[in-house]
């Protein structure tokens, strides 16, 4: 061996990457800036001034229910309750970070094109992990902070919390969030270096052991209630099961209790909480680097070695039954469907997490008794099957910004072959919303029709619900695939990063919008109706029957224009682009 | 200069390269020829840290790849066969994140990237953002990142995709100048003019190992074929049987 005369020229130190990043961001950051304003200024307005109104709306939302158990409950148990909600919520949010942080930075930092870039470059390999794992975690939290922040400052506001509870909400969020996205990334790194083999059986693994601890604590939190609903003994009842969400070690007591603290004004014990989990950001985020520096590029290794192995695929008995059943549709239309449908089958990384939020639902719904909670003869049954039909609108709009909207950016990376084809464009896009519609209706209906049947309510509202989960189905995919259309995301390969974007916000905050449209026209009243049959003191006293009658006839016609609306403005306008659209 | 030790790589069952030894000097211009899935790209892959050999050593300038990947790439130029470039960056931005990265310093990062940009003509587009360029001006660019901070060895994948004539005779007389200027050039390609025209020595991957090794010369003297091209003899070696002329046209 012949060692060379010459040794390397010095390497660049940890500064000097650290700073040679920190300018790619801002200058990447700069430019999507500068274009999205030179060129997209309607549309950046129209994203912030949907955000804000879906930011208040949320907001009087939680607002309401934090006056509501504060006039309703004594101070103490009203207290106690708040801390248990928050940290539930914030629980429910550490175990959730933690798996879509480690899916997230599988793909970034496995199998991204950039990452095979910066590693035959002289840069330290905690440094390339760090870039990525920023990335992560803004990527799997923006949404809790646009959500849980409404949250956050109705308490503030109920509570009268003074001006540094404010101040330290955001650090403390932020702070938060990196001690789940470190664990996961950890937890990542460690299976990919130690068990590279065996990295499908341990994500499967993990997921049932996630599902099995969530089946465990909904099941004790739902199980056997022994006292009225909302009554204060049944909220003492439900505090005692939630205690194993405010273990004192646990990341997200130590936020609930910092924030409370704060609101309480007790500034120098809420300073110590966001003390607190600022260092254990550090160290979680350190420790990452730390495994990184010492793993990551193995364990890149032993990915990349290991390939997959070859999986022979055949049309198995559902494409047939699947390509039986779409008989009546267009040959074109029909095919892509099936292709649509076997591409979304085949890529379970995808679809698990919705999956798991569909399990945790079907287990709520399904420990949802009337009999048990006593409310049989209560209007109480009329507010949870209005609030379930709600959470399921929302869950189903969630779906679409994630898995409808990307579909035709995703779809135009390979439309060299399908742009070849004699196909028409508009059957793609309809075939899609089709697929889309079909992936919905299933669950959708479902789900409600479960919760429904739980809480034993009136067949017309059974009716009725199914009627409104179809429109929705209907008004969501045509916003996803119209949408997804008229802002296809053409560079990028990550569904993720396609719906984390400009348009799948937009897309989000509209769906938003519909559902609420949808149910406040036509689903609310016909809840305050079958609610005063049953106490006509309950909702809406003042007015009178006629008014509720009108409202509900209006407000029927008003769902179906907006359901229409909903299908045919989106999709005819991504038609019209998606007709002009080149692709290279 | 670059050096294979009997290096082996399996993907699973899948051995994709088999004992592979070769040593390449400073001053060589060496292609690795090839059919495809014959091993090229994994030895590559291996030479600038995206993989690691099951067994045998990688070296470059005497540093192994494996154990000390930053201290050799800083050694190395590399040009891949896909190139990834930030979209919402100059050219030269991304020259100077190289520079950067590379630990050069901001005078030297400047003038460097003067130089690369007048060898490939980057001057009339270096400013505009790369999600504009056109592919022979990315591959340009790919080639001037590669060459900022002056490597010792230069590992190109393919270097002739998608470039006009005009940017693959400067790239052709890059890639001689290179060699001649002492430094080590290792060039994948399926571009069997590209190597019988430049190129010192070929080597001949099939399934993972190394079928032959020298010059052009010796090649045609160990197939007993002293005026065929370089095609006639990559065919004849690598399927054993090369096809007749009449077979090379589809009625």
């Amino acid at each position: 061996m012949t060692v060379d005369t010459n040794p390397p020229v010095g390497l660049p130190s940890p500064e000097a990457e650290s700073r040679g990043f920190l300018r790619l961001e801002w200058r990447i950051l700069r430019t999507q800036l500068a274009q999205g304003f030179a060129k997209s200024r309607l549309r950046y307005a129209l994203v912030i001034v949907l955000s804000i109104l879906l930011w208040f709306g949320l907001f009087h939302l939680v607002l309401e229910g934090f006056h509501f158990m504060k006039g309703t409950l004594p101070l103490r148990i009203h207290e106690q309750i708040v801390h248990a909600i928050f940290n539930m919520f914030f629980l429910a949010l550490f175990l959730m970070l933690i798996f879509s942080s480690g899916v997230i930075l599988y793909g970034s930092l496995f199998h991204g094109s950039e990452v095979a870039y910066l590693l035959t470059m002289p840069i330290r390999e905690e440094w390339i992990f760090q870039h990525k794992f920023q990335h992560a975690v803004m990527l799997s939290s923006w949404g809790f902070v646009l959500l849980g922040s409404p949250m956050l400052v109705a308490y503030g506001v109920v509570a009268h919390a003074p001006w540094y509870y404010y101040a330290m909400m955001l650090p403390m969020l932020v702070a938060f969030v990196f001690i789940p996205a470190g664990i996961g990334a950890i937890l990542l790194l460690a299976i990919l270096h130690f068990f590279p083999r065996k990295r499908g059986h341990l994500l499967a693994l993990t997921v049932v052991l996630m599902i099995g601890v969530t089946v465990w604590c909904f099941g004790s939190l739902f199980s056997r209630p022994e006292t009225d609903l909302l009554t204060p003994r049944w909220f003492q009842e439900m505090l005692c099961r939630l205690q194993l969400a405010q273990e004192k070690p646990l990341p997200n007591w130590w936020l609930s209790s910092g924030l409370l603290e704060a609101a309480g004004n007790a500034w120098s014990e809420g300073a110590m909480f966001l003390v607190l989990l600022i260092a254990n950001a550090l160290f979680f985020r350190e420790l990452a680097g730390m495994f990184a520096a010492r793993i990551y590029r193995r364990a890149y290794w032993e990915v990349a070695g290991f390939g997959s192995p070859p999986t022979r695929v055949h049309a198995g008995w559902f494409d047939r039954m699947l390509n039986r059943c779409l008989g009546f549709l267009s040959p074109s239309v029909r095919l892509i469907l099936v292709k649509d449908v076997r591409l979304f089958r085949r890529d379970p990384l995808q679809w698990s997490q919705f999956l798991i939020l569909i399990c945790l639902l079907l287990m709520y719904f399904a420990n949802v008794h009337p009999v048990r909670y006593s409310i049989r003869v209560s209007p109480w049954v009329n507010i949870v099957s209005f609030m379930n039909l709600s959470v399921v609108g929302l869950l189903m709009s969630t779906f679409t910004t994630r898995f409808v909207f990307p579909l035709v950016s995703l779809e135009s990376r390979h439309f060299g072959l399908l742009g070849l084809l004699p196909l028409k464009r508009d059957s793609i896009l309809w075939a899609k919303f089709l697929f889309s519609v079909g992936c919905l209706l299933i669950p959708c209906g479902l789900l409600i029709l479960l919760s429904d049947w739980r809480l034993g309510i009136p067949p017309m509202l059974i009716v009725q619900h199914q009627g409104t989960s179809l429109l929705l189905c209907l008004g969501l995919s045509g916003i996803g695939v119209g949408l997804g259309a008229r802002l296809p995301v053409i560079t990028e390969q990550s569904p993720s990063r396609i719906a984390a974007g400009f348009g799948g916000t937009l897309n989000l905050v509209i769906s938003t919008f519909f559902i609420v449209l949808v149910l406040v026209l036509t689903t609310l009243p016909c809840h305050v109706y079958f609610a005063r049959q049953m106490e006509p003191t309950f909702a809406f006293s003042g007015e009178s029957a006629p008014f509720i009658r009108s409202w509900l006839i209006v407000g029927s016609l008003g769902s179906l224009l907006a359901g229409a609306l909903a299908v045919l403005l989106p999709m005819w306008v991504g038609i019209r682009t998606f007709r002009r659209q080149e692709f290279h | 200069m670059i050096e294979f030790e009997l290096v082996i790589r399996r993907y699973g069952r899948t051995v994709a390269v088999n004992e592979l030894a070769l040593t390449i000097p400073r001053g060589e211009l060496f292609a690795l020829l090839g059919p495809n899935g014959a091993g090229k790209t994994t030895a590559i892959r291996m030479l600038v840290g995206l993989l690691q050999p099951d067994s045998g050593q990688v070296r470059v300038c005497g540093i192994d790849c494996s154990r000390k990947p930053r201290e050799a790439s800083r050694l190395m130029g590399y040009v891949p066969d896909e190139q990834y470039l930030y979209e919402k960056l100059s050219g030269r931005e991304i020259l100077e994140f190289a520079g950067e990265m590379h630990g050069l310093d901001r005078a030297t990062t400047r003038d460097h990237i003067a130089r690369e940009a007048e060898r490939f003509e980057l001057a009339g587009f270096l400013d505009n953002l790369t999600e504009t360029y056109s592919h022979g001006m990315r591959q340009r660019l790919v080639f001037a990142i590669a060459l900022l901070h002056d490597p010792q060895v230069l590992v190109v994948d393919e270097p002739m995709v998608g470039l006009d004539p005009r940017s693959a005779r400067v790239v052709k007389d890059l890639l001689r100048a290179e060699a001649e200027a002492g430094k080590t050039v290792l060039m994948s390609t399926h571009t069997l003019a590209l190597a019988e025209e430049i190129a010192d020595r070929i080597g001949i991957l099939n399934h993972g190992q190394l079928d032959f090794l020298g010059t052009l010369a010796e090649l045609r003297q160990e197939l007993s074929s002293p005026h065929q091209a370089l095609e006639h003899l990559f065919l004849e070696l690598t399927n054993g049987h090369p096809l007749p002329a009449a077979e090379k046209i589809p009625s």
